[in-house]
């Protein structure tokens, strides 16, 4: 019985031992899930086509083209493979235009056929209709349904889901933001930390310990969007004047206020290497006539690089991953960014501002999730190289 | 005073470490007065008094944690380090206060160099391993500090087990060897009295014979301290041997008095093994 | 007078040319220390100064905010007047919510890892697991949560969804935690227990976690202080823009503090008007973070004391 009982417990705890690896595979299991649908998404809104005239030997678009098309960038047909000819863009609103009122119907029940003579009429033609609207004998080509390419995802220079007819899901702004803004963090934040490391783990007198340490943890336990409002309502203005900008929220604002965030992370970590160098090697050095200078920095730091490697990669890694104070603070602007004074909108603040908005199983909701994936494996590979790095100790 | 020492160290400069003369007499006298030491509240050592005069080899002996290692680091103040002690009393090398307030510890330690208990290089190659107190006492001379770090690694016997490897990882060399690659490593920067906090315990005996030889052999150019437990040892190496007990120095003398005839009956007992 | 004669002596050790006296050589080497040491003071003390920066001006700003009214009142006039007691319960809720959940498992699973696994593989496997969770972004739990909670298992936005979220994100720190308070207890108690005849589980149970409990305890209040700060993991699982209303079951929606604070100061319809209220709620923020480290920290000296004394 009471061995029964022993048993009972010790794999009662297993399953909880488990719980941690089962969230991992769930979390792979469930973004992958949602994420898996887009790049079977037509690239055209649902419900929509596009039509060109019979004679235009233009077969598809791509999103990317397709959008620029409506943005009146791209305006002859020669620009996508087609022939020296005119775009001419034909919106269901711009109908009018070619005809009365009287002529489309009372009750727009002349819209199929009107305008499918206006297709076959118009030879460089490109018109945006609701399906409904497509008659059966519709004269002249509807585009094929294409769906979005993964490389207009992972190579496309511009995320602007909300574009119609075609939602512009690139990946390349976001990711660059993202690491812009966590490099920028970076380099502000590791000279400090280290600096920090070194004089919690060789100088301080056991009284500045007992206030730095404290003071350490609390910086950890400020929550994101309480940095990120004080960022708001501090940093922001104070760059702003600074540099002189239009708008102060930039990638510097992200990165300062996620360089503060990262402080913790990287003090902690780096300060329990150097205390990992053991006590015969710092004696050594000192016995030689080296001073405790000489010594931290020919012995303690070569000896724990690894943990301030470590130190470093967890500190981007929180960087790339965090979110509200980020969001909050740069200016959410999805542009390739050229300078740190300008906004920019990183992969967690995508993903929080604008999840809300979307119906789930639509584009860009899978879109949102595929940013969610790339999260993911962005972080997998640091926590994995930060195994690694752990592993690989001194050996020269 | 100041110039006669000058005068001394002059020749040295002339002539580094290889060619010492014999008349050349480097070593440092050491005279510690009402020693007192205390980690936080343990009162480790208690009232020693304790003179060593030039190139002599003393062996610190005594049961474990009588206060050897303690008395030890008092003398190149690596018990610095160790945050919440206490010493009263003073500490004399050549004369000097070394724990006056215009002493700064990197030169003290430059002049007392130390051998640990165990082998302690640095995870950087067998040579970097010798040039380092070299370097961080700002030679930058390339063929000095070569010159230097072969004459150290010769001096320590060590010579023709590495010299095909110097810049292969220390870490690389057994037990033996590192432990006389760090006397190679204290000895590269001349120091005038070496301290040894049983050099030998963690080696075999092959390797423990020839750091005893070599003790024999620097004896000729440093005051040497040694720490051991190892009677015969002591008994081989030193000149004079020093017994502590719980703290406090029992006694003091001539080795061959205190292995023959010690006045004190627990020395008596401490070097005849009926004892701890 | 005598230091220099201390230096004079070590020109000895020096290039043989004599090009430099040791004295230069020194004296420099004490420079830069002395330089080296005055940069990592300053570095040190100005993060002092940022901790005491961003408290003192948020505490500034938001203490006038803070009276009775604006703890027990729900938000009036498009949230530019009134109080926070809606986001206040709901946090709590979170709160109490997510520990019900990740501190009996994250518990088992920290004894099961010291005291069972031990170092096996199957050990390491799951402390590499649990680490790889610590370091997901938080906004990743969120989009799991909405996946697997919201729309999967269809809770909708809820108290429910949302806190098993939070508890999922605190449970590496909750293992982690304790995995530590027990490898602090030296095996001897445990061989002395069971040389008395007790079995595994007795020893673990009367004297390892006794003895670990003050520690544990201690990482449990701290992962409050990361549940109740957290914004992202809730944005799409529970948190309500405005809803004054107190929740009366687990499957309604909640307001939350950091998201209010977050709503309130930069997509509210009046971002200046209620400026005053984000003071006030960022303040309630930090006096919740503050209170849990003075928490976690008094207990960690008290019992500290306790033991040494004993
Ligand atoms: N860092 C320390 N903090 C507190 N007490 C210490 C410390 N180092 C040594 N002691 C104590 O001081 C006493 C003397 O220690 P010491 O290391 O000098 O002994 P020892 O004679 O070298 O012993 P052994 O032969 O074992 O090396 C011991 O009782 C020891 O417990
Ligand atoms: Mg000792």
């Amino acid at each position: 019985m009471k061995r029964f009982f022993e048993k009972f417990v010790e794999s009662a705890l297993l399953i909880s031992g488990s719980i941690t690896s089962i969230t991992i595979l769930l979390i792979i299991i469930f973004l992958f899930k949602e994420a898996s649908g887009l790049f079977t998404t037509p690239v055209i809104e649902e419900g929509y086509e596009l039509a060109l005239n019979k004679t235009n030997p233009v077969k598809h678009l791509t999103s990317y083209e397709i959008k620029e098309i409506f943005d009146g960038k791209i305006s002859n047909w020669n620009e996508v493979g087609g022939k020296n000819e005119a775009i001419e863009l034909v919106r269901l609103s711009d109908l009018t235009k070619y005809y009365t009122e009287a002529e489309l119907g009372s009750n727009f029940e002349n819209i199929p056929a009107k305008s499918s003579e206006l297709t076959s009429k118009h030879p460089g033609i490109i018109l945006f209709l609701p399906t409904s609207y497509i008659k059966k004998d519709f004269n002249g080509t509807l585009l094929k349904h294409e769906t979005l390419h993964p490389g207009d995802f992972f190579g496309g220079k511009e995320w602007y889901p909300t574009a119609s007819p075609s939602p512009q899901y690139g990946l390349l702004p976001l990711l660059l933001g993202t690491l812009w803004v966590s490099l920028g963090a970076i380099l502000l934040s590791l000279p400090f930390g280290i600096s920090v490391a070194v004089y919690l783990a060789e100088i301080a007198s056991m009284r500045v310990r007992n206030i730095l340490k404290p003071v350490i943890e609390l910086l950890a336990g400020i929550p994101s969007v309480v940095y990120g409002f004080f960022g708001l309502v501090v940093i922001v203005p104070f760059l702003q004047k600074l540099f002189q900008l239009p708008v102060g929220e930039t990638a510097l604002a992200g990165s300062v206020v996620l360089g503060i965030m990262a402080l913790p992370t990287i003090i902690t970590v780096a300060e329990d290497a150097m205390r990992t160098v053991p006590r015969a090697m710092k004696e050594a050095s000192l016995a030689l006539g080296a001073t405790h200078w000489q010594t931290i920095y020919k012995v303690i730091i070569p000896y724990s690089k690894s943990g301030i490697t470590s130190a470093a990669v967890l500190g981007i890694g929180r960087a790339i991953g965090e979110t509200m104070a980020v969001l909050m603070v740069t200016g959410n602007a999805a542009v390739i960014p050229h300078t740190l004074l300008e906004p920019v909108r990183t992969i967690p603040a995508t993903i929080a501002a604008e999840l809300g908005e979307t119906a789930a199983g639509g584009g860009h909701y899978q879109a949102l999730f595929m940013l969610g994936v790339i999260l993911f494996v962005i972080t997998m590979i640091i926590s994995i190289s930060i195994e690694f790095i752990g592993k690989k100790k001194y050996s020269n | 005073m100041t110039n006669t020492r000058n005068i001394e160290t002059n020749t040295n400069l002339s002539s580094p470490l290889g060619a010492r003369g014999s008349l050349d007499v480097r070593g440092l006298t050491i005279d510690a007065k009402n020693v007192d030491f205390y980690y936080s509240e343990f009162h480790a050592l208690k009232n020693i008094n304790f003179e060593v005069s030039k190139n002599e080899v003393v062996a610190l002996i005594g049961p474990s944690g009588c206060g050897k290692s303690t008395f030890l680091r008092l003398l190149n103040r690596m018990n610095d380090l160790i945050p919440g002690t206490r010493m009263t009393g003073s500490v004399l090398i050549d004369g000097e206060d070394i724990y006056a307030p215009n002493i700064h510890v990197d030169e003290l330690r430059k002049e007392v160099g130390m051998v640990f208990q165990k082998p302690n290089p640095f995870p950087k190659s067998i040579f970097e391993n010798v040039a380092y107190g070299l370097r961080v006492n700002g030679i930058k001379d390339k063929t000095f500090i070569e010159e230097r770090v072969i004459e150290s690694i010769k001096s320590a016997a060590l010579w023709d087990e590495v010299k095909d490897k110097l810049n292969k990882s220390a870490f690389a060399l057994s037990g033996g060897q590192q432990q006389r690659l760090c006397i190679a490593r204290a000895l590269a920067i001349s120091p005038k009295v070496v301290l040894m906090d049983e050099p030998a315990s963690a080696l075999d005996p092959i390797s423990t014979a020839k750091i005893e030889d070599l003790i024999h052999e620097l004896k000729k150019d440093y005051t040497i301290i040694i720490v051991t437990h190892n009677m015969q040892q002591a008994s081989r190496v030193s000149d004079k041997t020093a017994y502590f007990y719980l703290g406090e120095l029992i006694e003091f003398d001539k080795t061959t008095t205190i292995f023959t005839n010690p006045k004190e009956h627990s020395t008596q007992n401490y070097v005849t093994g009926r004892f701890g | 007078m005598k230091a220099n004669n201390k230096s004079e002596n070590n020109t000895n050790i020096n290039s043989p040319s004599g090009v430099r006296g040791s004295e230069s050589i020194d004296r420099s080497k004490r420079r830069s220390q002395a330089i080296a040491f005055t940069i990592f003071k300053l570095m040190s003390y100005s993060v002092v100064a940022i901790l005491f920066v961003i408290l003192g001006f948020i505490i500034i700003r938001g203490i006038g905010v803070i009276s009775w009214d604006f703890l027990t009142k729900a938000p009036e006039e498009g949230m530019t007047k009134g109080g926070i007691f809606p986001a206040i319960v709901g946090t709590l809720c979170l709160v109490a919510g997510s520990s019900i959940f990740s501190f009996p498992i994250g518990i088992m699973s920290g004894i099961y890892m010291n005291e069972y696994a031990g170092g096996s593989k199957l050990a390491t496997f799951i402390r590499i697991m649990t680490n790889n969770l610590s370091g997901v972004p938080s906004v990743v739990f969120g989009l799991f949560g909405m996946a697997l909670f919201v729309n999967t298992m269809k809770f909708g936005d809820s108290i429910l969804a949302g806190s098993l979220t939070l508890g999922l994100l605190s449970l590496p720190l909750v293992i982690r935690t304790t995995e530590e308070s027990l490898k602090a207890i030296e095996n001897s108690y445990r061989e002395g227990s069971l040389a008395l005849g007790a079995t595994k589980l007795q020893t673990i149970r009367k004297v390892v976690l006794p003895m670990a409990f003050p520690n544990i305890i201690t990482g449990l209040i701290l992962s409050i202080g990361r549940v109740s700060g957290e914004t992202a993991p809730i944005l799409f699982t529970v948190a309500a823009y405005f809803l004054p209303k107190l929740p009366t079951s687990i499957f309604n929606q909640v307001m939350a503090l950091p998201y209010h604070l977050y709503v309130i100061s930069t997509s509210g319809t009046n971002v200046e008007t209620s400026r005053g209220i984000a003071y006030g709620t960022a303040l309630v923020l930090i006096v919740i973070v503050l209170m849990v480290n003075l928490l976690a920290n008094g207990l960690r000296n008290y019992f500290s004391k306790k033991v040494k004394t004993n």
